[in-house]
């Protein structure tokens, strides 16, 4: 059967785990964004605790996902919660952090002092500052680590199928199971050109939010 | 300003998301959860299951393609009500019972297991008349020119040339009480560890086909075998108990909605060796739709 | 490395004891004590390092030489498209790469060494290519001045203090691999994913921990291993005037 005979037949289901793909990546980074956008904010001000997030969160990196699977599915089967979404989720927001918390980290640390100056001049609260003129200069470096975290995240969340999370990675572990060529290559396809598109689109978004003033 | 409306998308967004979930989280009055493993079988008895359910106003969700352990705890834990499990494995993977009388007949260990899990508030509904075994696999040719039919002969083989076997299974295979190393003891062999390959569920079968192991464990009713051109060895010694599936059901679950009974039993009338390896082939050889295969199934046999 | 991340290490070292108490409870050390199980255990383990150290050693050599390839004058108006694509290559997924090899090579460890081999070239050709463009031209000009030929600016000026960008390709690329190897099992390469995924579809915590430690110390023993590497082999100016 070849791949074209296999999505005819298979659009809807390759549209639904398409759409619990981008769900399970979206939802893990909205949730690390919450987290990671404050703590790198935090770590600014606070430089002892920079090395200590920032190698928390790099030592998180180095583990790889399956073993991170491996590890918190005994953890969460207590709850009764070891296979599913639940636990791709909890590994996807973990893997998101470092990019997030260290791009909003680097981008605030960033911010031509002399700016802060200006607005510090402009008699701007340390509220006001941040607001409108640490944050927006910062936009772009953190959408780029919001850019790393979506793409690594939509990897992870095709190793997950095989904790029971549901996503494009089903076809690739059902297709592998059942020797099936065309179904094993709609999800190994599936999830790249998600991956390719998503990097692409959010290369766009960057250089379309970056203050213009910036781009000179 | 800018922090308000972040703030405020941020909370929107995670509504959205939490509403949008793909499975269904709220509890709704005929919704069943149908579970599965991971081989294909397991894929076409739950969608067959599905099909019945929902001709009957039901709505059913399937958690198909985990291993034995993971569906049967799901099942005591009430994650999912109900999945297809086999009479043999419930006998002596999940009871450790050895009695060679009871489980190579189809009824008593029925019976037996019926009984067994109706005091852990399960019920076996009507079983489905085939009987999907393990089996041991080798090429046609193989088998041919080495003279090996039967699995007496393929441990005398091992026997005396160890180095010419390697054998292709899957974990669950080695690690259960009705698995490989139990079958090597009754046929009084002992295949060196280096010769036995674990690989994950369904690679059995392409390493057999491509020459990467000299025999391989497989599923009998699986499509894959006959169109491999493979061959299964005879159990002479009946080491294998039977393997007869049957929905088995939350009692909660049942007594809630009793017509399930009803509804699924053309499966157990209707659903033979044939069929099923015929139902298989279609899904494993000529890779049709499960949904696809099972909906024409029903209409063929005036079911749906 | 500072003393804060030398000493983020030893607490990690600390809580992995902790973490054997843990194990404990789970089985795990059960596991591990019982000889027949622990041979298995190594021989997934050399399995696992097979995959690893030989797409390594692949991916070394021809990333090293195609980021060279490309940073050589002819070739350098390519540079921007070729790191281009690379990158758009590093986003696909590990799972996606080792699925679509295996349709093309069939299951086994050759396939799973292949597909390895071209995720972990990536990196290592992006960051040689990178690491020598960013060597500043001004010290290039003074090699020239005194009369280097271009081989030896090569190998004196500019991969020496490439080395370290070249260094952490090297190691993203190591981390990333031992992790995909991890997953190899899944098209029938063995290697440390066979005890990680029968533990998951057997619920068997203790093959599971037993498949996934391993794994976690490869990765970080891999990721320091590297760094000392780096501490070693870069001369000490150009270590310090990073």
């Amino acid at each position: 059967m070849d791949l074209l005979t296999f999505l005819d037949q298979n659009l809807s289901r390759t549209f639904f785990l398409l759409w619990e793909h981008v769900w399970l990546v979206a939802l893990s980074l909205v949730i690390a964004m919450c987290i990671g956008v404050p703590l790198g904010v935090l770590i600014t001000k606070k430089k002892e605790l920079a090395q200590k997030v920032l190698g928390g969160a790099n030592i998180i990196m180095t583990v790889p996902s399956i073993a991170l699977f491996g590890l918190m599915l005994p953890v969460l089967a207590l709850v009764g919660h070891g296979l599913g979404k639940v636990p791709a989720v909890i590994a996807l927001v973990l893997y998101s952090l470092l990019p997030i918390i260290r791009n909003t980290y680097i981008a605030i640390k960033n911010v031509d002092p002399a700016l802060v100056d200006a607005g510090k001049g402009m008699g701007m609260t340390k509220w006001q500052l941040l607001r409108e003129v640490e944050i927006p200069l910062a936009v772009p470096v953190i959408l780029a680590g919001l850019k790393t975290a979506a793409v690594m995240n939509i990897g992870i969340a095709a190793i997950a199928a095989y904790v029971g999370a549901g996503g494009l990675g089903v076809f690739i572990q059902q297709g592998i199971a059942r020797s099936h060529e065309a179904m094993i290559l709609t999800g190994a396809l599936g999830v790249s050109l998600l991956a390719v598109f998503v990097d692409l689109g959010m290369s766009s978004l960057e250089r379309l939010l970056t203050p213009k003033g910036l781009k000179i | 300003m800018q922090k308000k409306v972040s703030c405020c998308v941020v909370a929107i967004a995670l509504v959205c998301a939490c509403l949008l979930v793909p499975d269904s989280l709220l509890a709704q009055d005929k919704k069943i959860t149908i579970g599965g493993k991971n081989f294909t079988e397991q894929y076409i008895l739950p969608e067959l299951a599905k099909l019945l359910l929902e001709k009957h106003g039901f709505d059913v969700e399937l958690r198909t393609g985990v291993g034995t352990a993971i569906a049967r705890q799901s099942l005591e834990n009430k994650q999912i009500d109900m999945y297809f499990e086999y009479t043999g494995t419930a006998y002596t993977v999940f009871y450790n019972q050895e009695d060679i009388a009871i489980m190579t007949d189809p009824v008593k260990v029925y019976e037996w297991v019926k009984e067994a899990d109706a005091e852990k508030g399960l019920v076996w509904l009507d079983p489905v008349d085939f009987n999907n075994t393990y089996t041991i696999m080798m090429r046609k040719e193989d088998s041919e020119q080495l003279g090996v039919k039967s699995i007496s002969d393929f441990g005398r083989h091992v026997e005396k040339k160890p180095d010419d076997i390697t054998f292709a299974l899957e974990a669950e295979f080695w690690e259960r009480p009705d698995g490989f190393r139990a079958l090597m003891e009754l046929y009084e062999f002992q295949m060196p560890v280096r010769a036995v390959k674990r690989m994950d569920m369904g690679l059995t079968y392409l390493a057999l086909r491509n020459n990467q192991v000299t025999s391989a464990m497989g599923f009998a009713t699986d499509g894959r075998i006959a169109a491999f051109d493979l061959v299964n060895l005879d159990d002479d010694k009946n080491f294998f108990p039977v393997y007869n599936p049957a929905p088995v059901v939350r009692k909660e679950v049942l007594d809630k909605h009793p017509e399930i009974r009803e509804i699924l039993k053309p499966l157990a009338e209707n659903l033979d060796t044939d069929s099923m390896q015929r139902l298989n082939a279609d899904v494993d050889v000529e890779h049709k739709d499960v949904t696809s295969v099972a909906k024409q199934w029903l209409k063929d046999k005036k079911l749906l | 490395m500072s003393t804060t991340t030398k000493g983020y290490r030893f607490f990690l070292l600390a809580l992995f004891f902790i973490m054997g108490i843990g194990a404990e409870r789970v089985g795990l050390i059960e596991y591990y004590s019982d000889p027949w199980e622990q041979e298995y255990v190594l021989f997934l383990v050399r399995q696992h390092l097979h995959l690893v150290l030989i797409s390594m050693g692949m991916a070394i050599v021809t990333g090293l030489a195609a980021g060279i390839f490309v940073s050589r004058k002819k070739f350098k108006k390519y540079a921007g498209i070729v790191m281009y694509v690379i990158g758009l290559g590093q986003t696909i997924p590990s799972l996606a790469v080792l699925a679509i090899v295996m349709s093309f090579l069939g299951i086994g460890s050759k396939p799973a060494i292949f597909a390895l081999f071209i995720y972990s070239t990536l990196p290592i050709a992006r960051n040689t290519l990178a690491g020598i463009l960013s060597v500043s031209p001004a010290i290039i000009d003074a090699a020239k001045g005194i009369g280097m030929t271009p081989r030896k600016i090569l190998f004196q000026i500019e991969l020496p203090n490439a080395m370290n960008v070249i260094l952490t390709g090297i190691r993203v690329a190591l981390v990333i691999n031992i992790g995909t190897a991890a997953l190899g099992y899944l098209i029938g390469a063995g290697g440390l994913g066979d005890l990680i995924f029968t533990g998951i579809n057997l619920m068997q915590t203790d093959k599971l921990l037993a498949g996934a430690l391993p794994v976690i110390l490869l990765a970080l023993i891999g990721d320091y291993l590297i760094e000392l590497i780096g501490v070693i082999i870069i001369p000490k100016g150009i270590r310090l005037a990073d």
